[in-house]
C-alpha cells in the first residue's frame, strides 16, 4: 500500500530517454502528484527507470545500482532500446534484451515515449503491485544463478561478489 | 506527577506530528510556488511507512547507534521547549541546556555516517559542521542579548515577560537580534540557500547517501524534530510564545511558511559563501544588538 504511493526513482541517466524526465518532474507534468520523486542514491530508491539504450559499459553500472537498491524494488524499461535494441538492433556495443541481465517489471515502448507514458507506467505499476505481479526482485533472488551467468557472458569476469549464494544454498537475502 | 509523566511521553509525539505536517506542507508550498500541483499533505507519512517496510542493511554498530543518539538528542531538546503552556521540563535548565542538546543531533548523524565510510558522507558532514560553526556564533550572540535583556536563562520567564510587555521582535534593542536570528534561521533548518550539506546534485544528498529503509525513515523523523525545535525556539524567544498551543502553532506556521518561501526562491550557496555571509551580516547585527542591550541594561 505505502510502497505504491511512494515510488522514489533513482536518478540515473542511462541513455537519451533521460531527456524526457526533467519535464516529468517539473512544472509541466508534475510527477510528485503520484509520489514519484527522483532521489540521489540507489539506497533511498525503490523505482529504477532505465531510460534509453544500454551500452555494455552502462550495463555494469546498472547491475551495480540495481543490486544496491533495497527490496522491494521495481524496474521499468523506458523506450524501445532496452526492450529489443531499438534502432541499435545491430550495434556491437549495446545490450539488446535488458531483461536477460536484470528483471524488468514493466516496459514503456516507443522512441521516444511521451512524458505522459511514464504516468501510465506508474499507474500500471500500481495495479501490478496490488496484484503482487511486480515481483521482479523475487525473481532475481530465485534465479540469480542464471542472471549472474548472463551478466558474466556480457561483461566477462565481474569484480563484485554475488549478491545471493550461487550454489543453490538457502535462499536467504543478504539485504 | 502523573500529568508530568503524561506530558513527557505525549509531547514528543505532538512535536513529531507538527514536524511531519511541516514536511508535507513544505513540499506542497514548494510545488505551488513552482506552479505544480504537488503531492498530498500526507506524502511524508506515506514515505516514512514505506521506508519502515523496506529492507535495509547496516554498516556497523555505530551506524545504528548514531541515528538513535541523534534522535534521542532531538526528543530531549523538544522536552525543554515550552509549546504554549505545555512545558514538561522547561522549568529546569532553560536556554543553556537547549544550546548543548541541539548539538547532539548533528553529532549523532556524523558518528553514524563515519561508520559507513562513504566519501560523500565525509564531505557532507564536514560541510554541516563548518556551517554550524558559521551559525553558532551569531546564535550565541543573539541568545546572550536575550539573556542580558531579560536577566534570566529560563525560556518560561522570557515568554512570561513577553506576554506581560510586548514581543521581543518589536521591542527596541532586541529587534536587531531578532532580525539576526531570522537571517540565520535557514542555516539552522538546513534549507536553501544553506542546504549545502545535503546537496543531492553535488554530493548525492551528503550524510543521507548510505541510509535506506528504516534508517532513512529515522533520519526523516529526526529532520521533522529539527524543524520543530528551531522554529519553536524562535517563536518562544522572539514572537512571545503563546498562552495556548493553537496560537503557538499558528505562529510557528507563519515563521515556517516564510522560511519555505526563502527556500523556494534562493539558489544554493557554496560553503565558503555561506560562512562569509553568516559571519558578516547576522554576526554584525547580533553583535550590535548585544552591545546596545548591554549599554541600555547596565
Amino acid at each position: 500500500m505505502a510502497n505504491k504511493y511512494s515510488l522514489h526513482a533513482v536518478y540515473f541517466c542511462t541513455g537519451c530517454g533521460i531527456i524526457e524526465v526533467p519535464p516529468v518532474i517539473t512544472a509541466r507534468w508534475d510527477a510528485e502528484r503520484f509520489g514519484v520523486i527522483p532521489v540521489a542514491t540507489p539506497r533511498q530508491a525503490n523505482l529504477f527507470l532505465i531510460t534509453g539504450y544500454v551500452s555494455v559499459k552502462t550495463l555494469r553500472a546498472i547491475i551495480k545500482t540495481y543490486e544496491q537498491m533495497y527490496e522491494p524494488k521495481y524496474t521499468v524499461g523506458f523506450g524501445s532500446c532496452p526492450i529489443n535494441g531499438g534502432m541499435y538492433w545491430d550495434s556491437y556495443n549495446t545490450i539488446k534484451h535488458l531483461d536477460k541481465y536484470i528483471p524488468i517489471d514493466g516496459w514503456i515502448a516507443g522512441c521516444m515515449p511521451r512524458p505522459e507514458a511514464i504516468f501510465v507506467a506508474v499507474t500500471h505499476l500500481w495495479t501490478l503491485i496490488d496484484k503482487g505481479m511486480a515481483n521482479g526482485y523475487k525473481k532475481y533472488r530465485d534465479s540469480y544463478k542464471s542472471y549472474r551467468r548472463n551478466q558474466e557472458m556480457a561483461l566477462g569476469k565481474l569484480e563484485w561478489p554475488p549478491l545471493y549464494p550461487l550454489d543453490g544454498g538457502p535462499k536467504g537475502s543478504k539485504q | 506527577m502523573v500529568i508530568k509523566v503524561m506530558q513527557i511521553i505525549l509531547f514528543p509525539v505532538l512535536a513529531l506530528i507538527v514536524g511531519v505536517f511541516f514536511l508535507g506542507l513544505a513540499r506542497k508550498i514548494m510545488a505551488r510556488i513552482q506552479w505544480r500541483y504537488g503531492p498530498p499533505l500526507v506524502q511524508p507519512i506515506i514515505d516514512i511507512i514505506r521506508l519502515f517496510y523496506q529492507n535495509s542493511v547496516s554498516h556497523g554498530r555505530m551506524f545504528d547507534l548514531g541515528i538513535v543518539l541523534s534522535l534521542a538528542g532531538s526528543i530531549v531538546a523538544v522536552l525543554f521547549l515550552p509549546f504554549g503552556r505545555i512545558c514538561p521540563l522547561s522549568g529546569s535548565g532553560g536556554l543553556l541546556v537547549i544550546l548543548y542538546i541541539m548539538l547532539i543531533a548533528p553529532l549523532g548523524l556524523a558518528l553514524s555516517g563515519g561508520q559507513a565510510a562513504n566519501p560523500n558522507i565525509s564531505i557532507g558532514i564536514s560541510r554541516k559542521l563548518i556551517l554550524s560553526l558559521g551559525y553558532e556564533v551569531p546564535l550565541l550572540l543573539v541568545l546572550l542579548s536575550i539573556m542580558t535583556h531579560y536577566k534570566t536563562i529560563s525560556i518560561i520567564e522570557v515568554v512570561n515577560i513577553q506576554q506581560s510587555t510586548s514581543w521581543s521582535i518589536i521591542s527596541f534593542p532586541l529587534f536587531v537580534s531578532g532580525l539576526s536570528y531570522f537571517l540565520i534561521l535557514p542555516a539552522i533548518l538546513g534549507i536553501r540557500p544553506f542546504d549545502i550539506s545535503s546537496a543531492p546534485q553535488e554530493i548525492s544528498s551528503g550524510p543521507m547517501v548510505e541510509y535506506g529503509g528504516k534508517y532513512l525513515a529515522l533520519t526523516t523523523i529526526e529532520h521533522a524534530y529539527v524543524l520543530f525545535i528551531s522554529i519553536a525556539l524562535f517563536v518562544n524567544l522572539f514572537l512571545g510564545g503563546a498562552v495556548n498551543p493553537a496560537i503557538f502553532f499558528v505562529k510557528m506556521l507563519v515563521v515556517f511558511v516564510l522560511s519555505v518561501c526563502i527556500n523556494a526562491i534562493f539558489p544554493r550557496f557554496r560553503i565558503e559563501q555561506a560562512v562569509k555571509y553568516l559571519w558578516k551580516w547576522p554576526t554584525l547585527l547580533a553583535f550590535l544588538g548585544l552591545i546596545i542591550t548591554m549599554a541600555i541594561r547596565s
